[in-house]
């Protein structure tokens, strides 16, 4: 489509109370212009949004606050941009039965400053990504199912979204879930939406399970100076008994690691709890009562190439002495940052290096990944360097998974190209 | 057109059979009618079909030459655990095969350092916790039926359980799995690491009853076993003290392990099925269950006990070793069948409601109860508003059993008026699927639909359960650019 | 169309039937169905064929075939919530396949062999002789581990290879007098198979009676319970020897009758069911019934006062079905077992599943009772201790055996046999005996 059709603008503006206006500098899906944006204020309106692009045969790239927009592999084409800032309400908060149903453009931050005279929150900490203000909106939390330090302890986003509210590609409004923590009518299209990075639909609403705010936050840190002390102190921290919410490893290249322990709860059972961890992790193991710096950041600066790299507990150390050899064979410094003891570690690799050296380097990961029993995504990369490999990797199940696409975007309208597998 | 109205396969099922015992061993196909018989009816008995042919795998590969036969035979299957589901999702299809489990009952490893179990889907929930214990570990989700019921059966209705308020589901549990397509392929899916690449296909077969194919290996988390565990047991004059207790609970920022309500009615049951030896006289009791770290249990627990006093619990036990917990459990957990001592007929509803509606939806209930003249019994996981009530009947009585059936319908109205669920853990299976038309509009059980027919365009995997009616997976949203996908791979025909 | 299953003489009662409500709790703990995983095969999917027999479907081969695989072990009914009364439903489904279904020949010479032997003591004192004989040739070894004879006529095989290696013959005399101060007397009921290959244990029985103060009749002319017959549905047969039973300890004057095998007692116990339709007998029946005690029953009862000395032994104990099932007698012989100084007291894992003996099953089923002993006999052997002891005379035989399978060294003893050596003060390696005699 060349330059925006006026006839177009109009139905979007009318869906929209004239929320809709031709693309602009700055509404770039990761370097593809768009031609227009929209922002629907509601389901309704964003189910009259998504039949207009169905009318009009427009590929549409869902936007939050944009902090992730970037993620994953460049999207074929982008006609319209559905901007979800407009949808930004707390529907309802039932503190009573810890549960929040919010619109998807609502900010994570903005949603926890209203859960918290509660005593309440969402027990979700996406890693925020460098130049962020925030970690973005409740809709790029589902569509990338980005976690953080809490996934250790309450699980990933799919596992407190308890009901959710779509518009399919054909501008039909479709519900899955509830209200309630506890329902197994009906397929659990929250989990399927989670982490399909706009690729089978506009997520509109979601409802949430939420948990008591700690009364007390306190960190236990020690050093880790080789791979080898890294897994050990995280074995010991696994193995007892003592309820961690959060088990973070920070390893900066060249520079000596850092294991970090949240413990969370009552004051009379967190102080115990810190002494314990400070005897078990033994020498040079502190408390802080703030977080470490880096804390929930994504290690990864502006331009870099970001990896989530997962492993078994187990493969650990192989994964970090195979970045380390990467890093030593290609000479470019590797770090990394993430939820070890979950298996989830986010690396950067400077994206100054050439995109060969990084294709090679990403390839050499993957050829070995069975030996940490995960796998090896560039979330974000420089174009240049999406261009040289493919971000996401092999696929298990991918067959599976392109039927699922086709029965929800059958014209393959949502985002095409930007997921796994070419999804 | 192609529908999924079942054919009249039957015919060829002689031949199927043929060729399944080849491939399987004679004992391996159960064609024998009285055999048969014995698989009508899984633990909600009151729906019964003979299935054509029955096939006890042994592994991964005889469940895929199964399904593969189904397939290409055009001839539905349904997968049946250890058979003690409550919605019928395991309900066999006359002109179909039943695919049993429960011989593949290996436990294939207990992995402590990954904090993972791999287990076949046969294998009893109870056992992983057995086989973890001497790790320090065991599986979380625990349903009542847990010394029976499969690990497969458990993917399948993503089953819940008491202590799931704090720990979560099955879904919450389950990392990897290798799973039999509807078109008779294995594939696998996640494994020991978290978030495999690609749309979350775990999240969505967890919890689908079957109807998109066959979990033949499944990798569940397993959870560190707590440093303290404290149980008490509560007596209260009414329902309405103990269900203000659970709410100042909830409202202090406690998260018990568990908080199960039992009334009157399910005492006196449980009571004279196991000698649990509750207080008398309760109108309900609470139990409540801490775990974690000593000191904030310890802390906690007092936390508890003021609150339960304070809504005038009349006695409270606090169980001393894991011996008398076990026997507050074993009341509560034998509760349902319990019921059969009290009443010659009964049926076990499962409906999820707001946790903070409960004392307003028992009131109906009761007010219900009392105007229909049918007695409900009730036990209920309180943390998380997950209702059982149990409706007793004698049908012997004429009449009576239509009754009960309209009291049990109403009081799924009753959650759905609140803003609940029809079912919280037993599963829509043959049961329900009349139901979902009332708390799902024709959009959303069309869009949950799509999956199906993305998994199983041609119908084969457990037809009839979940949806009152099938979609047509031709009928795909949209328009197609050229010829579908599904076609060009030679998968699918268009229907 | 052929007729239906049962006939209207005390068929399976179709409001017992209706009492399940299919939840399947018995599934784990039966052993068949833990051996097979089949539905047909355990308690839920066995009521259901007797609920389709109620319903007008044939007594089929395949029918019986179900209804003879179950080991009778009564697990399931302590499994079940619902009070499902499973043991009653087998009974009485036993007996109606007896009279109406035709076994091929080779089962009704079987069964004919071993229910002209098995209940009458002077029938099995008389294969002693050649059994010893047999043993010494050493012939039984080779022919136990070879597989001529497994193959060719497996219940013969399993006969053999359970048979004891047989201890001296001492006789309980009709009368023993208490020791010390006299709290009663008591019948005691000397078994068909205790009291020939287990005749220490009745032996002991009697010395630890007495030395609790009691005096021990033991009639000599005393026949079989009838135990064997009513499990395997020979009701007639049954009543006859319980009729016969209870005139002989009637004649004695006691009010306890002391049973140390475990299915005996069980048996005994039920005897006012087994003969309510005889009027001369209903109401005798009844009254001998409630007078049946096991031995650890009573004597946890009585309270102990004879001196237990101290017997360093380690222990794992096993329920025999008929007594943890059907009696609910579980605490009594672990609390006796614990009185014992120095004694270490194990529990064995899946300790509610059958061991594979069931009376006569590991004759009549050798495949799944050799199956069921060898798990039974890992997970004993699991536990560390070298001595199991047990109730039962067929779960003697059957954990010794399958352990030598194993080819592990396993003692079995009966409780009573254990309390009899603290008493006395034996030397702990005293007890206990193995199946090979080394």
């Amino acid at each position: 489509m060349s330059g925006p059709d006026p006839a177009i603008l109009d139905t979007l503006c009318a869906a929209t109370a004239e929320h809709a206006r031709p693309a602009e500098a700055g509404d770039e899906v990761d370097g593809i212009a768009p031609v227009f944006v929209a922002a629907p204020g509601s389901t309704a309106e964003a189910a009259d949004v998504m039949r207009i692009a169905a009318d009009h045969e427009l590929v549409v790239v869902v936007r939050g606050s944009g902090t992730k927009l970037g993620w994953g592999q460049r999207p074929a084409k982008a006609d319209l941009v559905v901007d979800t800032g407009r949808m930004d309400r707390v529907v309802e908060h039932r503190s009573g039965d810890l549960v929040v149903h919010v619109d998807a453009g609502l900010r994570l931050a903005t949603l926890q400053d209203r859960l918290s005279p509660a005593g309440q929150r969402l027990a979700a900490d996406p890693v925020v990504p460098p130049g962020a203000a925030d970690a973005g909106t409740v809709g790029g939390l589902i569509a990338t199912a980005a976690s953080g330090p809490l996934r250790f302890s309450h699980g990933a986003v799919r596992d407190l979204l308890i009901g959710i509210t779509v518009v399919r590609a054909d501008g039909v409004v479709a519900k899955a879930g509830g209200k309630v923590v506890k329902n197994v009518a009906g397929y659990d299209l929250g989990k399927l939406f989670a982490g399909s990075w706009g690729t089978l639909g506009l997520v509109t609403e979601a409802v949430f399970r939420l948990h008591p705010r700690p009364v007390v936050s306190r960190w236990v840190v020690v050093p880790v100076d080789s791979t080898g002390v890294a897994y050990e102190r995280l074995r010991r921290v696994l193995h007892a008994q003592l309820v961690p919410s959060a088990v973070e490893l920070d390893r900066p290249a060249g520079a000596t690691g850092t294991l970090a322990v949240l413990v969370e709860g009552i004051p009379q059972g967190v102080t115990g709890r810190v002494e314990k961890f400070l005897e078990l992790l033994g020498d040079g193991a502190e408390p802080c009562d703030a977080a470490p710096a880096w804390w929930g950041r994504a290690p990864w600066q502006r331009g870099d190439v970001a990896l989530r790299l997962t492993h078994r507990i187990t493969g650990l150390p192989a994964l970090l002495n195979a970045l380390d050899e990467q890093a030593r064979r290609h000479g470019v410094p590797v770090s990394a940052r993430g939820s070890a003891g979950v298996g989830l570690l986010y690396a950067a690799v400077p994206g100054v290096a050439e995109p060969a050296v990084i294709a090679e380097l990403v390839q050499v990961l993957r050829d070995r990944s069975a030996t940490w029993g995960g796998d090896v995504v560039v979330l974000d990369a420089p174009p240049e360097v999406k261009a040289a490999l493919d971000p996401w990797g092999p696929v298990r199940g991918v067959s599976l998974m392109r039927r699922v696409k086709d029965q929800f975007d059958p014209e393959h309208r949502l985002a095409p190209g930007r997921f796994a597998g070419g999804i | 057109m192609t529908t999924y109205e079942p054919r009249d396969v039957r015919p060829g099922i002689a031949a199927l059979a043929e060729r399944l015992r080849a491939a399987l061993g004679p004992d391996s196909v159960i064609d024998d009618h009285q055999r048969l018989r014995t698989y009508e009816c899984d633990g909600l008995a009151h729906y019964k079909v003979t299935p054509a042919l029955a096939v006890l795998a042994r592994d991964t590969a005889a469940v895929v030459e199964t399904v593969r036969a189904c397939a290409e035979a055009a001839v539905p299957f349904v997968a049946r655990g250890s058979g003690t589901g409550l919605s019928g999702g395991a309900l066999p299809r006359a002109d179909g095969v039943l695919i049993v489990t429960s011989r593949m009952r290996h436990i294939i490893e207990i992995d402590r350092e990954n904090q993972r179990a791999v287990v076949e889907p046969g294998v009893i929930n109870l056992d992983v916790s057995r086989a973890a214990k001497p790790e320090g570990y065991y599986y979380a989700p625990d349903p009542s039926s847990q010394q029976v019921c499969s690990i497969g059966g458990n993917v399948a209705e993503n089953s819940g359980g008491a202590h799931c308020l704090k720990y979560g589901f099955t879904t919450n549990h389950v990392t990897g799995i290798t799973f039999v397509t509807a078109d008779g392929e294995a594939v696998r899916l996640g494994g020991k690491a978290p978030d495999p690449t690609g749309y979350d296909l775990l999240g969505a077969i967890v919890g689908s009853e079957g109807t998109l194919g066959i979990a033949t290996e499944v990798t569940v988390r397993l959870t560190r076993l707590p440093e303290a565990v404290r149980t008490l047991l509560a007596a209260f004059p009414s329902t309405d003290d103990a269900g203000a207790a659970v709410s100042d609970i909830i409202g202090a920022g406690v998260v018990p392990a568990a908080i199960e309500m039992m009334d009157a009615l399910a005492i006196e049951a449980a009571e004279a099925a196991v000698h649990c030896d509750y207080p008398g006289g309760a109108g309900a009791v609470l139990i409540v269950e801490l775990d974690g770290p000593a000191d904030e249990v310890e802390r906690q627990f007092e936390e508890v006990e003021r609150h339960c006093r304070t809504r005038r619990a009349f006695e409270i036990r606090i169980a001393k070793d894991d011996v008398e917990r076990a026997l507050f459990w074993k009341g509560r957990k034998s509760a349902f069948a319990a019921v059969g001592r009290i009443s010659p007929d009964y049926i076990v509803q499962d409906g999820v409601i707001p946790r903070t509606a409960l004392p307003e939806v028992l009131h109906r209930m009761t007010e219900l109860s009392r105007s229909s003249g049918v007695r409900v019994a009730n036990v209920f996981h309180a943390g998380d508003g997950n209702l059982h009530p149990l409706v007793l009947f004698d049908d012997a009585v004429p009449g009576e059993a239509e009754r009960a059936e309209e009291v049990s319908g109403a009081i799924l109205d009753l959650c759905i008026e609140y803003g609940g669920s029809i079912t919280g853990e037993h599963g829509v299976g043959s049961d329900k699927a009349r139901y979902m038309p009332r708390m799902f509009t024709e959009a959303d059980l069309d869009t949950m639909q799509l999956v199906r027919c993305a998994f199983d365009p041609a119908g084969l995997a457990n037809p009839g359960k979940v949806f009152p009616t099938p979609r047509l997976c031709g009928e795909v949203p949209g328009r197609h650019k050229g010829a579908h996908p599904l076609q060009e791979a030679g998968i699918a025909e268009v229907f | 169309m052929s007729e239906p299953a049962f006939d209207d003489h005390h068929p399976p009662s179709a409001a017992l039937v209706g009492d399940c409500v299919h939840c399947g709790f018995c599934l784990p703990t039966c052993p068949t169905y833990t051996l097979w995983g089949e539905e047909m095969d355990s308690p839920r999917g066995r009521i259901y064929l007797m609920e389709i027999g109620l319903g007008g479907e044939p007594m089929t081969p395949e029918m019986v075939q179900h209804f003879d695989a179950c080991l009778g072990c009564m697990a399931c009914v302590t499994a079940c919530p619902s009070g499902v009364q499973y043991d009653k439903l087998i009974e009485a489904t036993r007996a109606q396949v007896e009279r109406r279904h035709h076994r091929p020949a080779r089962d009704r010479l079987m069964r004919r062999a071993i229910f002209g032997v098995f209940p009458y003591a002077k029938r099995l004192h008389a294969l002693r002789g050649p059994l010893r004989a047999y043993q010494a040739t050493g012939l039984s070894r080779w022919l136990r581990h070879g597989r001529l004879l497994r193959r060719t006529f497996p219940a013969l095989a399993a006969l053999e290879s359970l048979a004891p290696e047989l201890e001296p013959y001492e006789q309980v005399p009709e009368q023993s007098a208490a020791q010390g101060a006299k709290r009663g007397t008591v019948g005691l009921l000397l078994g068909c198979v205790q009291r020939e290959f287990f005749p220490g244990v009745n032996a002991a029985t009697a010395r630890v009676l007495t030395a609790e103060g009691f005096d021990v009749i033991a009639p000599a002319g005393q026949g079989c319970c009838g135990a064997l017959s009513v499990h395997n549905g020979r009701e007639e047969e049954a009543q006859s020897f319980a009729r016969k039973l209870i005139d002989t300890f009637e004649a004695t004057g006691v009010e306890r009758v002391v049973v140390n095998a475990a299915g005996c007692g069980s048996a005994m116990k039920e005897y006012a069911d087994l003969l309510a339709g005889d009027p001369a007998y209903a109401e005798r029946a009844r009254g001998f019934a409630e007078g049946v005690r096991d031995i650890t029953e009573f004597l946890v009862e009585q309270g102990s006062v004879a001196t237990r000395h101290p017997l360093p032994v380690m222990i794992a104990y096993h329920d025999a079905c008929h007594l943890g099932h059907a009696q609910a007698i579980r605490t009594q012989p672990r609390a006796l077992l614990r009185e014992i100084p120095d004694l270490l007291l194990r529990e064995i894992a899946e300790a509610e599943l059958c061991c594979g003996s069931a009376g006569i099953y590991n004759i009549l089923q050798p495949e799944a009772a050799g199956e069921l002993g060898d798990r039974k006999a890992r997970n004993v052997l699991a536990t560390g201790a070298p001595l199991v002891v047990t109730a039962n005379p067929g779960c003697l035989m059957q954990l010794a055996a399958s352990a030598e399978r194993l080819g592990a060294q396993l003692k079995v003893a009966h409780t009573v046999e254990i309390l009899d050596a603290s008493i006395r003060g034996l030397a702990a390696d005293a007890v206990g005996r193995s199946r090979s005699g080394a």
